[in-house]
């Protein structure tokens, strides 16, 4: 049986990865895959403890975040079209102004 | 040696998601970063098999392999996106500062790592009885609808409310309704397309109903022509 820290140690440096790809990135889908990213990594990380902890509440809380991830997905795709019908361009560093 | 084959697993499944997830940062097209993503998520569900989860893995396969990658694929073919183009850096401390708050986050992983290794008991002696149920649909089901209904009704109205945000930031502004909208072409004002339906208050001069229905551009039974 692999050990449950090892579980955990991959869900950690995926998060990390996650979070770096949303400082370094600049296009708006690029940031928005990496957001997805890290909740997978959180995902992980439940599961595993589910799986050590033999309670299945971990997985259920798996389940409402991909319901979570999945309307996120639907919204922020929807803002992402908006975006780029205004400004024709999908680089954050010209939609740092709220006005047009 | 089923052992083994486990840390075999293991490692091949954990590899393949941070090198996916690392290919998906390092890309500069945003298809390219999509497919790694994917990598990625085939790999977690892949961990979740050896974790005794089948039904988070399928679910994990389905809705985000799936549903949620086909979303952002598509997105990108119908913005035809072009690759991030490279910029000087604006800030020159922010590259030594992400180094090192990446270091102190995979300094937290190596103590995960090497201080939390006991796994802790079973809470209770029933749990550890039905534990190889646990994953399956079945016992999913049960906790889901009956200790997390609440939450799960909840979601239900969270789905719903983004799928009308979704269809009211994506839809056009609508157009008036008297322009008449060709397709391929721009919104053009009805008078320009047929000035004799809007507008137009003429008298028709005619001797029958037939021949000032055609003279208005009607037929017999008093609608458009086409």
């Amino acid at each position: 049986m692999i050990p449950l820290s090892w579980y955990l140690a991959l869900s950690a440096v995926l998060f990390t990865i996650g979070v770096a790809g949303v400082i370094i990135k600049r296009n708006a889908i690029a940031m928005f895959m990496c957001i997805e990213l890290m909740l997978n990594s959180v995902n992980l990380t439940f599961i595993a403890l589910s799986s050590f902890f033999r309670d299945v509440s971990g997985q259920l809380f798996v389940f409402i975040v991909m319901t979570v991830a999945a309307a996120e997905a639907a919204v922020g795709l929807g803002i992402i079209i908006t975006i780029f019908r205004n400004r024709e361009s999908l680089d954050v560093d010209d939609v740092s102004v709220l006005r047009d | 040696m089923s052992d083994v084959v486990t840390y075999i697993v293991f490692i091949l499944l954990a590899g393949l998601a941070v090198g996916s997830a690392v290919a998906m940062v390092a890309q500069r097209n945003p298809l390219y970063s999509a497919i790694s993503l994917i990598g990625v998520f085939v790999a977690l569900a892949g961990l979740y098999l050896t974790l005794a989860a089948p039904f988070i893995a399928v679910v994990q396969i389905i809705v985000y392999a799936g549903a949620i990658m086909v979303l952002v694929v598509f997105v990108i073919m119908l913005l035809n996106v072009e690759e991030e183009v490279r910029r000087p850096v604006r800030l020159r401390y922010l590259v030594p500062t992400a180094v090192l708050l990446a270091a102190v986050l995979f300094a937290e992983a190596a103590f995960i790592l090497f201080y939390v290794n006991d796994v802790p008991a079973p809470p209770s002696p029933i749990a550890a009885a039905d534990a190889s149920n646990v994953g399956l649909t079945a016992s999913i089901g049960t906790g889901l609808f009956t200790t997390y209904l609440l939450p799960f009704e909840i979601t239900s109205i969270l789905i719903l409310m983004a799928l009308v945000g979704a269809m009211t930031l994506a839809r056009r502004a609508a157009a008036r309704p008297q322009d008449l909208i060709v397709p391929g072409a721009q919104v053009l004002p009805l008078q320009m397309v047929e000035p004799a339906r809007v507008g137009d208050d003429t008298p028709v001069e005619s001797g029958a109903t037939a021949e000032a229905a055609r003279m208005l551009g009607l037929n017999e039974q008093g609608q458009t022509r086409e």
